[in-house]
């Protein structure tokens, strides 16, 4: 780790980029990649509210001199089949070093954005995932990032690479302190034929986290990804999920929960890109959202050309626990074959359904845990297709604990 | 039959005084116009009406129900005045409403909302080995398969199911007072017959029952102490349960006619 780099805002620059990839001993493609994406970072502009993923949340004052790009403390925690990788980026740099080189930036390059561009140039150490063929994790992998720091930068960086019939659970659990912190996370998932993938995104943020995360998806033919993402903690959320469903009757389903209170602000982007025919997607992103909270959902349903017989739908839903918190949905259908077989989107907005709550509160709730329970209730749909011990009843847990001293 | 009849010393359950209940979002239209009813641990009360008459306003007033403005007078529970008290502070007091439209939770389960249900009313969680012995026993009572208590609450219920349900929540809470809002309707005969059954057989001395209905058939099975006569938002006549068998064979027409109300306006 270098010392000298001078002031925090030099960190970002190029020269401390090399220089803290030569202190970890990377080879020399990756340190180039690196110099390469910290000049993208350099000439990157940041994202201003005339781009349309943007317009809700914006980020033009955003200082990254004021983040110092940290190691965080990244355990993983799997028990990987034979043949099978799972650990450190690092670790694997040796044996597994041309998945990396091919893998890493193949969906989402540095030049793609400045907060790509900052992850790729600093991403301190992330996760691989290899599941070669017809190999099946019988247990989920869960890799836990904890940044006990504040006023520092964090770079969350996964690759989940799937060979065909492959099956893994990758669980992706985030942590800080109530101190300011920044998190600009990259997760690429590569699923080949009939490879089924299923990511989950447990962040556990502190108050004042900001995340700008990317998570982007190749799917082969057959192959089926699930990503649920819950969104509880950090101050802002802003996460883009995008999948290609490339090969022909490839599936994905997107779902994310978002409980907020106070200032949080939560802001949500898919795109659901069907390239192949027959392919099938679902998004289902859900917001309740207390005291002065916000949640903006912007989705597109793409459907190609090529992708004859295809199936999509999205929705998005927000029950309104306040009168100061608001939402904004957009979600978008660009369809250019003909032959489409159904694509359905639909939005909602508004205060808990008063019936609910009378029939509750006539079985003897306050109002209060009334609203708990619907909200847990409404929130469990997430988990549909991800079934992993103790994470439902943990949800829950968490919505009543988060609702016991919201503004309602 | 119960043995509540002729105890006219009992302390009321539930006493409602010169009742006027309006819709809250519309207070121009005053539905329930001065109802009185008086009901005694034990004895079964059926209100009868036409459709319209004010039946299901006047269960859900009771029950608390923010839906309704109270315009005038008073609700006492357990000799305490509760015309201004929430509802769920109603039910804990121990008044359950059975509802004529049962509302769909979805995500939340049966188990899960009468566990905590049992809390809110006694303040602690109910102990599990208890818990489950007391559901298999209701659950057997209304002859509804086990796995029924693990699904969403009345989410994707058939009609039959949501009536089934209700009385299985009933079971569960054991009220001192049940408000039936038209548990008959939409069930086929023997799903009738269940639910009634259940009824009877969940039915204490100590418990206190109202029963909504438009149809006299659910008094074959649930023998009525009192019956009373809904019509335009106030009670027009009250007898025994031949009341109810002079409405099944002649209709509400000639008490409406009685009234100087147009016969067959309201069926």
């Amino acid at each position: 780790m270098t010392t000298d780099a001078g002031t925090t805002t030099d960190r970002y620059a190029e020269a401390a980029v090399i220089a803290a990839a030569d202190g970890r001993g990377e080879p020399g493609w990756l340190r180039d990649r690196r110099a390469e994406a910290a000049r993208a970072f350099d000439a990157t502009p940041l994202p201003t509210r005339a781009l349309r993923p943007w317009r809700y949340t914006d980020v033009t004052g955003l200082d990254f001199g004021a983040f110092a790009p940290t190691a965080a403390a990244l355990s993983i925690d799997a028990s990987v089949p034979d043949g099978a990788y799972t650990g450190t980026i690092r670790d694997a740099l040796g044996a597994h070093e041309a998945l990396l080189r091919d893998g890493l930036g193949s969906l989402t390059p540095a030049t793609e954005g400045k907060f790509q561009a900052a992850n790729a140039a600093l991403w301190d150490d992330g996760v691989l995932v290899h599941a070669p063929a017809r190999t099946v994790f019988e247990e989920p992998v869960l890799a836990e990032l904890d940044v006990p720091e504040g006023d520092a930068a964090v770079f969350p960086r996964v690759l989940v690479v799937a060979g065909e019939q492959a099956e893994v659970t990758v669980v992706l659990r985030l942590r800080s302190t109530d101190a300011p912190l920044l998190a600009a996370g990259v997760v690429e998932i590569e699923a080949a034929q009939a490879a089924r993938v299923r990511l989950l995104i447990d962040d556990r943020w502190g108050a004042d986290t900001q995340d700008y995360t990317t998570v982007r998806a190749r799917l082969g033919r057959d192959a089926d990804l699930q990503v649920a993402s819950l969104a509880i903690g950090g101050r802002v959320i802003k996460q883009t999920v995008e999948v290609t469903l490339e090969g022909e009757g490839a599936n994905s389903a997107i779902r994310a929960v978002a409980l907020g209170d106070e200032d949080q602000h939560f802001d949500f982007v898919t795109l659901q890109d069907h390239t192949g025919p027959r392919t099938t997607s679902d998004v289902e992103v859900k917001a309740a959202l207390a005291g002065a909270s916000r949640s903006i959902y912007y989705g597109i349903t793409r459907v190609g050309e090529d992708a004859a017989g295809a199936e999509a739908n999205q929705q998005n839903r927000n029950l309104l626990l306040s009168n100061s918190s608001k939402a904004d949905s957009d979600p978008v259908l660009e369809i250019l074959t003909a032959d489409v077989i159904r694509c359905g989107h639909g939005a909602t907005v508004g205060p808990v359904d008063e019936e609910a709550l009378f029939y509750l509160q006539s079985r003897g709730l306050d109002r209060r845990t009334s609203l708990q329970l619907l909200v847990s209730g409404f929130f469990q749909t997430v988990l549909r297709d991800i079934r992993l011990d103790g994470v439902a009843e943990e949800l829950e847990e968490t919505v009543f604990a988060k609702l016991a001293r919201a503004e309602l | 039959m119960s043995e509540a009849n002729g105890q006219e010393s009992a302390q009321p359950l539930l006493e409602v005084r010169d009742l006027r209940v309006s819709v809250a979002a519309d207070p121009e239209i005053e539905i329930v116009r001065g109802v009185d009813l008086t009901v005694r641990p034990g004895e079964v009360h059926a209100l009868m009406g036409p459709n319209g008459s004010g039946k299901s306003t006047l269960a859900n007033a009771i029950a608390g129900s923010p839906e309704y403005a109270v315009d005038g007078g008073e609700v006492h529970f357990q000799g305490e005045d509760i015309t201004e008290s929430t509802a769920d502070a109603r039910a804990r007091m121990g008044m359950f409403l059975s509802f004529q439209y049962p509302t769909p939770i979805p995500g939340v389960t049966m188990v899960n909302l009468l566990r905590m249900a049992m809390k809110a009313r006694s303040g602690e969680e109910p102990p599990a080995r208890e818990f489950l012995g007391q559901l298999r026993e209701v659950l057997q009572t209304l002859r509804i398969e086990e796995d029924f208590a693990r699904r969403y609450v009345n989410d994707g219920f058939s009609g039959g199911e949501k009536k089934r349900a209700e009385i299985l929540q009933l079971g569960m809470l054991k009220p001192q007072l049940a408000i039936l809002d038209e548990t008959d309707s939409g069930l086929d005969v023997d799903a009738l017959r269940t639910v009634a059954e259940g009824v009877n057989a969940l039915h204490n001395p100590k418990m206190g029952i109202l029963l909504i209905t438009h149809y006299q058939r659910i008094l074959n099975y649930i023998t009525p102490d009192f019956v009373h006569v809904l019509v335009d938002g106030r009670i027009v006549r009250s007898g025994g349960a031949d009341l109810a068998h002079r409405i099944e064979a002649d209709g509400y027409d000639p008490i409406l006619q009685e009234l100087g109300e147009p016969a067959g306006a309201a069926t």
